[in-house]
This record gives structure tokens, C-alpha cells and sequence, in this order.
């Protein structure tokens, strides 16, 4: 246990993790008696992301340069899409009223944006508690595993029936008004529960909470109890311990669990029809609705804009948290 | 129009064949294979694939269909969005595509169907003026925007004429009229014009159709009949009339006059019974989803006129010999009357009224075509009692409602700028 501390790895709760080779010499003799080429062992991993990925990711790019007949595309190079999605009438016109507006597009995948922020803070701020509390307080594995699938409850109902089922608790008729009425805060029903941004927010937080629960939870249940003990022996308050040793050495599940739901967030479109009455554009639904409209090459722009943007931010996050490192 | 509504989604059916039949079909294929050498020889018929919104394909309609013609007909109801998408872009997986007139601008030019030879619709002189013309009886209006007669006349070459001609684009199925939907004990009055929708007695309590192109003709309609704009042609606005409308809209969003935008059948249904809104623009079979769940709903009538859609049956280019003929079979057979009566009980018309007649009880022909009473209880398609006795439709008999088709759902020239400034609309 000593050994595997000095070495940066200790086993935890849900079982250690086997030393990686530390060095490329050693890796090549491994491979050498294994007798068998371990590359072709990703062999179909490689085929199924460059059937599946690449190739339809390529055609995207290049469907996005080529031009909108109307009723399909044709192979004529153009840039045309790329500037309808950057440029806005008036944009840097002195005098003008969209003179520091940006295009309607960059507008949608901002909202986007900010939403996911929100709702990764939210998710934070209520589901590090929860895994906290799961990971540190409850002893009995038995307990941790079972309180955990509880977490998972929902998640074994489809979808949009947990978008849905925010109408009838947040409607005008709903439970949430029913209630405060009924605890006289209120005499006539509010609608500012659905159909808002309050009731947007809410739900997507109630759908998303549990993908960063996982990760977290997993990263302090590895935590080894006996670093803790040490702390506390040493005389460090709780908040010591938590800022030298928890809270570092959960940053991985952390930043494993935003970029869950960042990346299922920018990529939403379901949600907002079904709890937020359609009232606003995210980048998912421009997508949708200019292939309904068979312009396909303008869907790719939105759809590659959509796509870097998620890089850029899943980059971010990684570089926030060295998740290797840590881990 | 009642474009998304499906019983069951993207389902592909085995329309009218029994599992037995399909075993002893597959089974005796592979005999006759395996003995002869020739596969192709001993062989039941090879099934007619369609596809199409929930509206025409319905489990019940393909399997009278196979069971009528000798050979199996199998629909595929797709999504709006599905459907434009493979009609367009997979014209070899289908032979039939029971598509919309509103699409054509795309679908025409894109050479993915035949021409279709009205000497082989046998029930051709029987279909109404309605396509044929615009002029359902003489002293119609013809509608704006994409009315079918713009639409239906093509050269043997599958190329647009003016007037009558020998070939069509597609043969004219069933069809509709949309308007809104309303609760009066909400509304505490008639709502008989298109204005109502920006009404400031129903701030907050207001849905609109999130579909853009659909959208903004009920919206245009309610601009006009506030008198604030007159527009050219609702069916094909230019930028300056969407620019106009969409400001508009984007400052009643900003009073929060909207309380939500919904984009399925289902969903404009919950609106209504949640007591969400109580005025919205709706296609006639959520009425009677609405007032099945005990709430009161009544479907108006504008003195503006209302907004058409048309359904019709088109084959695809890719489609020959005896596969051909098959698909011909079917086509005429929906003209023959049975489907006509199918969708009749949920609200729809069809193009040889003559022909449906001959499949409804009187009772029923009276209250769906006639718009008189309901002389009895009556049933929707699949047998469920939907029509208490004494009840009346709402704007009269199919002719006179027909007559006034104000525009009909439409593809504009300015589509791409029109989803534009919808977008911004909504992230308004």
C-alpha cells in the first residue's frame, strides 16, 4: 500500500488501478511475448469510427463549401454559407441598429453556450454533494452501490418522457401551483414555471445531474481512506482536507462529468421544444430546420460551427484539469 | 395541417400480411429457388413500398390496400422532416411517395418521380376541379401560395405547363383545411377571424405552429386581418413582407404574447387540455383529440378564409415494368373510395367525393361532406365514438368551406431568408 502511494497510485474502494508501463522498453518486450500484434486488436474499433466517423464527418466538411439548388446540392465550391452564418445585415455599419450584433446563428450557438454553463454550475453545485455524500459518508459498499442506482432511477425511463413530465408539475394547472396556492403565496396561477427559461434551466438540470454524480462519485470513492486518516492525524481541519486532498483528487470525475454534459447540452434541441415551448433557437434546432428545408450545405456550416465550438470547450475543461495526471 | 401526426412513428409495417402468409411466401421463394435455379419464376408479388406521413399511411388504409390489389403494399410513416429528406434523396426506396403539393417547388425540379399519365387513372374525370383548376365549383376563390393546380400539369418529360395536359406530377389525394383551435369557455366568445390570434385579451395564452413556412401564413393571415399589412401573395412573400411580419412577431414575443410554439400534433393537443393557451392555430383532428380528454374546444371558422394543404401520390423515376404497374393499381385504388372513407372519419376530404359517398353511411356522409348534424352517434376509423349525436362542423359543408381557401401551405422563393428571420423570431 506504501509502494503504491510513493508511486502516485493507491487502491481505493472500487479496487486499484494496474501500474501502467513505465517505460517504452519495457512495453515493446511485453508486446514481444505476448506473441501476438496487440495493434490489430483495434482493428475494428478503427474501421467502425472510419466508416461511421471520419468518413461522414469529412463529407460534412465538404458538403458545407458546396452550393444549395434548392432541392439538394451541387458540387460548385462556394464560401456563400459561411458567410450567411457569420455575416449580419448592417453588421459594423456605423448607425446602424445591428452595428455590434452578431449574426442570428452565432447568436443561437451563444444562448447555447450559456445555457450549458449554467446548467454544468448547477449540476456542480448539486451533484458534488450528492457523490460526496455517497463516496464518503456512506461505509457499506453494499449501500454505496445500491443509493447509487436509486440515482439512476429516472434514467430507466425514456428521455422525453422526464422532459415531459415537467408539464404537468410546472404548468398552470400544475403541482408547483397548486402547491403555492394552496400555501396562499399566490392567488392565481403563474406561468413564468414553463414555458421559460426558470423552466428550462430546471429540467435540464434534473435530466443531466446524474452524468456528473457518476464520474464524481467514482474519483472520491477512490480516494484512499488512508491519506485521509494521515490528514486528520497530522491535525488538518475538514476544509484542509478538502482543499489539499478531496478536492484535487476529484477534479478528474469533475471535469469527466462537465464535459458530459456540456457536450450533451450543446447538442440539445429536445428539451427546449418540450419544456421551453420552442421559444427559443438552439444550434441543434437551426440544424433541423434548415434540413427540413433541404438545405443541406448550410446545415453542415452549423453543424461543424456546433461541433468546434464543443471542441474548443472540451478543451478548455481538459486544460483546466489535467485529467492523465491526476488520474 | 395535420402533417406530423402519427399513431406510430417511423414504423415500417407489413401492411395486411399475416406472418403465415409472409412464412409460406418466403418459404416457398426459397424452394423454388433451390430446385429450379430460377428464383425468379415461381414467386409471389413483390411488395409496393410507400412512404408518407402519418396522415395517409395508417396500418388499417395499406392492409385494405394488399388485401383489395392481391399483392402487399408496405407504408413506412416517417417524420416531416424524414420524409422530405428520403423522398428527395432515395427516390430508390420507394415506389410511391404520398407526399404534399407545398413541396413540388423542390420535388418537381428534382426529376425524382414519373410524370404520371392520367390515361391510366381510371377515375380521373371523376377527381374534382379543385386540383384541377384551383375552383372547387365555379364561384370559388382560387387560393395564394401553393395551390395544387399550380403544380399538377407536367409534359411527358416530367417539365411544368400551364393547363391541362395528358401527364401530372402526382394524383390528388386527401386534404384539408387548417384554422385554429379555441376553448369558449376561456375565450368567452366566438372567435371568427384570423386577428384573434394577437388579441391582447389572450396575452400569454397564445400558441403558434413552429413550423416556418406554415407559421408565418396563419401569422400573415392575422396581420392582414388587423388590417396593419396587406401582403401580395401569403403563399410567396418578398423579404420586405417577411421583414415586416417578423418584426411584428418578434415584438409580440417580446410582450410575451406567446405562451409556447409547438411543432407536433401531440403537443398542440397538451397545450390545450393543460389549459397552457386557449386560442391556436391547429389542424381539425386535434379538436377531437381535445374533447375526448373532457375539454371544450371548438374549431374556428374565419371570415378571412382558411389555410389548405393537399395531399396527393406520386410515383417514383426509378420505378418500371411490372413494379409500375403495381404502383398504378395502387394509386387508383385510393380513389376508389375506401381510403377516402377511412380519413373522411378523421376530418379529411378526398378528390372523388362521388366515390367516398358510395362507403360512408348517410349519417356520416351528412355530418363529414355535408356539414349537417350528426343525425347519429358516429365513429372515428378505428371505431371509437367521437361524433355525439347532434353535433354540427364548424364552417359548413366541404364545398362551401373549400370555396374559400384564403392560401394554401406553401414553399416560397425566399424560403432560406424566411428560416432566417424565424430563427431569429425565436431566439427573440
Amino acid at each position: 500500500m506504501v509502494d503504491q502511494v510513493v508511486n502516485g497510485h493507491h487502491g481505493g474502494l472500487i479496487g486499484s488501478q494496474p501500474t501502467p508501463p513505465t517505460t517504452a522498453g519495457e512495453a515493446k518486450q511485453f508486446r514481444r511475448e505476448a506473441g501476438f500484434p496487440t495493434g490489430w486488436l483495434i482493428a475494428p474499433a478503427a474501421i467502425w469510427l472510419i466508416v461511421f466517423l471520419v468518413i461522414p464527418l469529412i463529407s460534412i466538411v465538404v458538403f458545407s463549401f458546396w452550393t444549395s439548388s434548392g432541392y439538394g446540392m451541387e458540387p460548385d465550391l462556394t464560401l456563400h454559407h459561411y458567410g450567411e452564418y457569420f455575416h449580419n445585415q448592417g453588421f459594423f455599419i456605423p448607425g446602424d441598429d445591428n452595428f455590434l450584433r452578431p449574426s442570428v446563428f452565432i447568436r443561437s450557438l451563444g444562448s447555447t453556450f450559456y445555457f450549458a454553463l449554467v446548467v454544468m454550475v448547477l449540476c456542480l453545485v448539486i451533484g458534488y454533494p450528492i457523490a460526496y455524500f455517497l463516496a464518503m459518508q456512506v461505509k457499506s459498499f453494499k449501500w454505496q452501490l445500491a443509493l447509487f442506482l436509486l440515482c439512476m432511477v429516472p434514467f430507466w425511463t425514456s428521455y422525453l418522457i422526464r422532459a415531459v413530465a415537467w408539464i404537468p408539475m410546472l404548468g398552470r394547472r400544475g403541482l408547483f401551483n397548486k402547491m403555492l396556492m394552496g400555501l396562499d403565496i399566490i392567488d392565481k396561477p403563474i406561468g413564468i414555471l414553463l414555458y421559460s427559461e426558470f423552466g428550462y434551466t430546471m429540467a435540464l438540470v434534473q435530466l443531466y445531474v446524474v452524468l456528473c454524480v457518476g464520474p464524481i462519485f467514482f474519483s472520491l470513492a477512490k480516494i484512499d481512506q488512508a491519506i485521509l486518516e494521515a490528514a486528520r492525524d497530522m491535525g488538518a481541519s475538514i476544509f484542509q482536507i478538502f482543499r489539499e486532498i478531496i478536492g484535487p483528487l476529484s477534479l478528474p470525475g469533475v471535469a469527466i462529468g462537465m464535459i458530459f454534459i456540456f457536450v450533451m447540452i450543446m447538442g440539445e434541441f429536445a428539451t427546449a421544444v418540450v419544456v421551453y415551448g420552442g421559444k427559443t433557437s438552439t444550434t441543434g434546432t437551426v440544424i433541423l430546420n434548415y434540413y427540413a428545408i433541404a438545405n443541406y450545405p448550410f446545415a453542415a456550416v452549423n453543424a461543424l460551427m456546433l461541433m468546434l465550438s464543443m471542441m474548443i470547450g472540451v478543451v478548455v475543461i481538459l486544460k483546466i484539469v489535467d485529467i492523465r495526471k491526476e488520474l | 395541417m395535420a402533417k406530423k401526426r402519427q399513431k406510430t412513428p417511423t414504423s415500417v409495417r407489413k401492411a395486411g400480411l399475416t406472418r403465415r402468409q409472409f412464412v409460406g411466401t418466403a418459404a416457398g421463394t426459397a424452394v423454388a429457388g433451390a430446385i429450379t435455379g430460377f428464383p425468379n419464376i415461381v414467386r409471389a408479388a413483390d411488395p409496393t413500398r410507400t412512404i408518407g406521413l402519418g396522415v395517409s399511411i395508417i396500418n388499417e388504409i395499406q392492409g385494405q390496400a394488399s388485401k383489395d390489389l392481391g399483392f402487399p403494399i408496405r407504408g413506412q410513416a416517417l417524420g416531416y422532416g424524414a420524409m422530405f429528406g428520403k423522398m428527395l434523396n432515395q427516390n430508390d426506396q420507394y415506389e410511391v411517395a404520398e407526399g404534399y403539393y407545398n413541396d413540388f417547388d423542390v420535388m418537381v425540379p428534382a426529376k425524382v418521380w414519373q410524370p404520371i399519365d392520367t390515361k391510366r387513372i381510371k377515375q380521373w374525370d371523376a377527381v374534382t376541379d379543385l386540383c384541377k383548376t384551383g375552383r372547387l365549383t365555379p364561384d370559388s376563390n382560387v387560393g395564394q401560395g401553393d395551390a395544387p393546380f399550380r403544380h399538377l400539369w407536367v409534359d411527358e418529360n416530367g417539365d411544368r405547363v400551364e393547363g391541362p395536359s395528358r401527364y401530372i406530377t402526382a394524383v390528388p389525394g386527401w386534404h384539408n383545411a387548417d384554422s385554429m383551435g379555441y376553448n369558449p369557455e376561456e375565450t368567452g366568445r366566438k372567435i371568427d377571424s384570423w386577428a384573434e390570434l394577437f388579441s391582447d385579451d389572450f396575452k400569454g395564452q397564445v400558441a403558434l405552429l413552429n413550423v416556418p413556412q406554415i407559421g408565418t401564413m396563419d401569422a400573415a393571415m392575422g396581420v392582414e386581418a388587423l388590417g396593419l399589412y396587406k401582403f401580395k401573395d401569403k403563399g410567396n412573400m418578398t423579404r420586405e413582407e417577411i421583414d415586416f411580419l417578423i418584426d411584428f412577431l418578434i415584438k409580440k414575443k417580446k410582450e410575451g404574447h406567446f405562451r409556447a410554439f409547438w411543432e407536433t400534433f401531440g403537443q398542440s393537443v397538451n397545450l390545450m387540455v393543460s389549459g397552457e393557451v386557449v386560442l391556436e392555430s391547429m389542424w381539425s383532428p386535434a379538436v377531437t383529440a381535445i374533447k375526448a380528454e373532457g375539454v371544450p374546444c371548438i374549431y374556428a371558422f374565419p371570415k378571412e378564409g382558411m389555410r389548405g394543404w393537399h395531399g396527393c401520390l406520386s410515383i417514383s423515376a426509378k420505378v418500371t415494368g411490372k413494379a409500375l404497374d403495381q404502383a398504378y393499381k395502387y394509386v387508383n385504388w385510393w380513389l376508389d373510395g375506401w381510403a377516402g372513407a377511412f380519413v373522411a372519419r378523421q376530418g379529411y376530404y378526398m378528390s372523388v367525393p362521388d366515390n367516398v359517398k358510395k362507403f360512408l353511411e348517410p349519417e356520416e356522409w351528412d355530418y363529414w361532406y355535408m356539414g349537417k348534424p350528426a343525425a347519429k352517434e358516429l365513429p372515428d376509423p378505428f371505431d371509437t365514438i367521437i361524433v355525439p349525436e347532434g353535433e354540427i362542423r364548424d364552417g359548413g359543408s366541404y364545398w362551401d368551406r373549400f370555396k374559400n381557401i384564403a392560401v394554401w401551405n406553401s414553399l416560397m422563393d425566399e424560403n432560406d431568408y424566411l428560416v432566417k428571420r424565424w430563427t431569429e423570431f425565436l431566439s427573440a
